[in-house]
């Protein structure tokens, strides 16, 4: 951030930003407790999202098993506040957030030195194991039974919780991409061996990339338990987790900051669109709809959104070959 | 033998010692003893698969040399991971370019600037002006804010230059910089190379057209099948038969040699 000053367009998209956050701090006072429900879940998806973003979009290493994170921070932040020390929610899920980074500093060491495919695998494999452990480990987690955590049913509060974590994620984001290490992780993804002679010493830097992406999804493993109230390994350890974050960082732009929170929410949008019309094929629709956008917009919405603004603002003429360009980028030739 | 030609000084800045190099039964590099004086440029020229992209990666850290060591600034260097010998001094920069291509050219030499040699003592914003500084002094600066996917091939070898030398070296090794460039391209590359070991940067170069190798080099090094077969002045050494040999092969180098007996 060299310049002082800011330009006409820093104030434009930090006004448009502002005005879009103010509208979503007024939600609840329009909305339905069951409307809300909708946009909780945009935030929580928005976040994990974000995290999934740091390791997937930024340093480009596939991680598909995040959702262990989700449940790792769901359990945790239940078993903390049921346990004898009755320890409050935000406290239990900054430590379920905590001891997700650990696990994701201890499986990233052997795991992260892979090539991008076998991390991918290994984390499937992963996230699969803790789910496991989850069902199994009876004497903690209760098996498939699951937890019951104590019950807080105002919808604000989840809202509330979840878009201030969403917006210190969009800050953290970008401090992070404008820092050594957002540079690093950038590098890492573009050439490794690059990176390495470059005097980047990449291991470390990618179980950074990993432990913080856990972060993201162990906070929006706590958040989701405590508004679910009960915390079973079938619903928190679902795959489908994964892919949703997976696919919401698509959608809005791998490596972008505000792309996964955009992704998110068009998801939503569109499942919760798809859901009241197309109740039978729900899942085919939406698959559908996620095909068209891998096809047309590989490289996310964030991508259509800056070459849009620059025909708007003069400096390129509007032509389709620009679309296609979108469309070519990720063929193979 | 002569320590070093022209420019070299007589402080011994990288030794490599019985540098050998298998991949499962070939033998890339057999045995390979070579000093590098500071100051000096040290030309390599060898048949195509003669080891010399082999050894430079050796040398990086890049990939481990079978057996053998390797000093640089007399700390061994040989176990040593790449980005720690990068640190350390040593740049290098790839035949095959590497660029970032989703950053700018501007980013791309920044993150040299931001985790080489002296990559500490700057902020971001300190290397992105470094890198700036880079651009201007190779003639990259109107790319600058372009992406590095955009560039033209001979942009791209410049890059990978601006990208080593942003890493504040003492020792570079260029490999294959100018393959690929027309006459005129090679000219200014040949200079700007000059301008470099100029600067007080110490250069190891490979490289495939003759003209400008001979044109740059204080010494010579030739290796073939993994072994070095010549080293010193760059005249002496391609008169050399065993070098004419390895270039232009048996019959041809006997031919040359006929017509020299009998003018």
């Amino acid at each position: 951030m060299p310049e002082r000053k800011l330009s006409r367009r820093q104030v434009i998209a930090a006004a448009s930003i502002l005005v879009l956050l103010v509208a979503l701090l007024f939600v609840p006072k329009f909305r339905s407790e069951y409307e809300l429900l909708n946009y909780t879940r945009f935030l929580i998806l928005a976040l994990m999202a974000q995290g999934w973003n740091l390791i997937g979009g930024y340093t480009g290493y596939a991680a598909f098993g995040n959702v262990a994170f989700f449940g790792i921070g769901a359990y945790t932040t239940g078993l903390l506040m049921i346990s004898k020390w009755a320890v409050p929610f935000f406290p239990a899920m900054f430590c379920g957030a905590i001891l997700a980074a650990l696990v994701a500093v201890v499986i990233g060491l052997p795991v992260l030195r892979l090539k991008g495919h076998y991390f991918a695998i290994a984390t499937l494999g992963v996230a699969e194991a803790t789910r496991e452990i989850a069902d199994t480990w009876d004497s903690v987690t209760q098996g498939s039974t699951g937890i019951d955590l104590p019950v807080r049913s105002e919808g604000e509060f989840f809202y509330y919780s979840a878009l201030a974590l969403v917006v210190l994620g969009v800050i953290a984001t970008a401090l992070l991409v404008r820092s050594k290490l957002g540079y690093a992780w950038v590098a890492i993804r573009e050439d490794q061996d690059a990176a390495r002679m470059l005097g980047i010493n990449t291991t470390p830097l990618k179980v950074l990339a990993f432990a913080l992406s856990a972060v993201f999804a162990a906070l929006a493993g706590g958040l989701t338990a405590y508004q679910n109230i009960h915390v079973t390994p079938g619903d928190f350890f679902k795959l489908e987790y994964t892919l949703q974050m997976i696919i919401a960082t698509i959608i809005g732009g791998t490596g972008t900051i505000f792309g996964p929170v955009l992704g998110a929410g068009v998801y939503q949008l569109l499942s919760t669109y798809v859901w009241t019309k197309f109740i039978e094929l729900h899942p085919t629709v939406l698959g559908l709809i996620i095909i068209f956008f891998i096809i047309f917009a590989p490289r996310g919405l964030m991508s259509l959104v800056s070459e849009g603004l620059k025909v708007v603002r003069g400096q390129k003429r509007f032509r389709w070959q620009g679309l296609l360009a979108n469309v070519r980028a990720h063929r193979v030739t | 033998m002569v320590a070093s030609g022209g420019n070299g000084t007589a402080e011994v800045l990288l030794e490599a010692r019985q540098i050998s190099k298998r991949f499962g039964g070939l033998a890339a590099l057999q045995g390979i003893d070579l000093k590098i004086f500071r100051g000096e440029i040290l030309g390599v020229i060898g048949p195509n698969g003669a080891g010399k992209t082999t050894f430079v990666n050796c040398i990086s850290g890049l990939d481990k040399p079978t057996s053998g060591e390797i000093l640089f600034k007399g700390v061994d260097i040989t176990k040593m991971p790449s980005y720690a010998i990068g640190r350390l001094g040593l740049a290098r920069t790839f035949q095959v370019v590497k660029p970032l291509k989703q950053l700018t050219v501007r980013d791309n030499v920044a993150v040299g600037a931001m985790f080489g040699a002296k990559g500490a003592t700057r902020t971001t914003a300190q290397a992105r002006a470094y890198a700036e500084e880079i651009l201007e002094r190779i003639g990259l600066q109107h790319r600058q804010g372009h992406k590095a996917a955009e560039l033209t091939l001979p942009d791209l070898k410049r890059l990978e230059l601006a990208k080593a030398l942003a890493m504040n070296p003492e020792l570079l090794f260029l490999d294959e910089v100018m393959a690929g460039l027309n006459q005129t391209e090679i000219e200014r590359a040949m200079e700007l190379i000059r301008g470099v070991n100029r600067s007080g940067i110490t250069l190891f170069v490979i490289e495939h057209v003759m003209k400008a190798i001979m044109g740059i080099s204080d010494r010579v090094v030739v290796l073939h099948f993994g072994k070095k077969i010549a080293e010193g002045n760059p005249q002496e050494v391609i008169e050399k038969p065993e070098v004419v040999e390895a270039y232009l092969g048996e019959r041809f180098a006997k031919r040359v040699r006929g017509e020299r007996k009998s003018p």
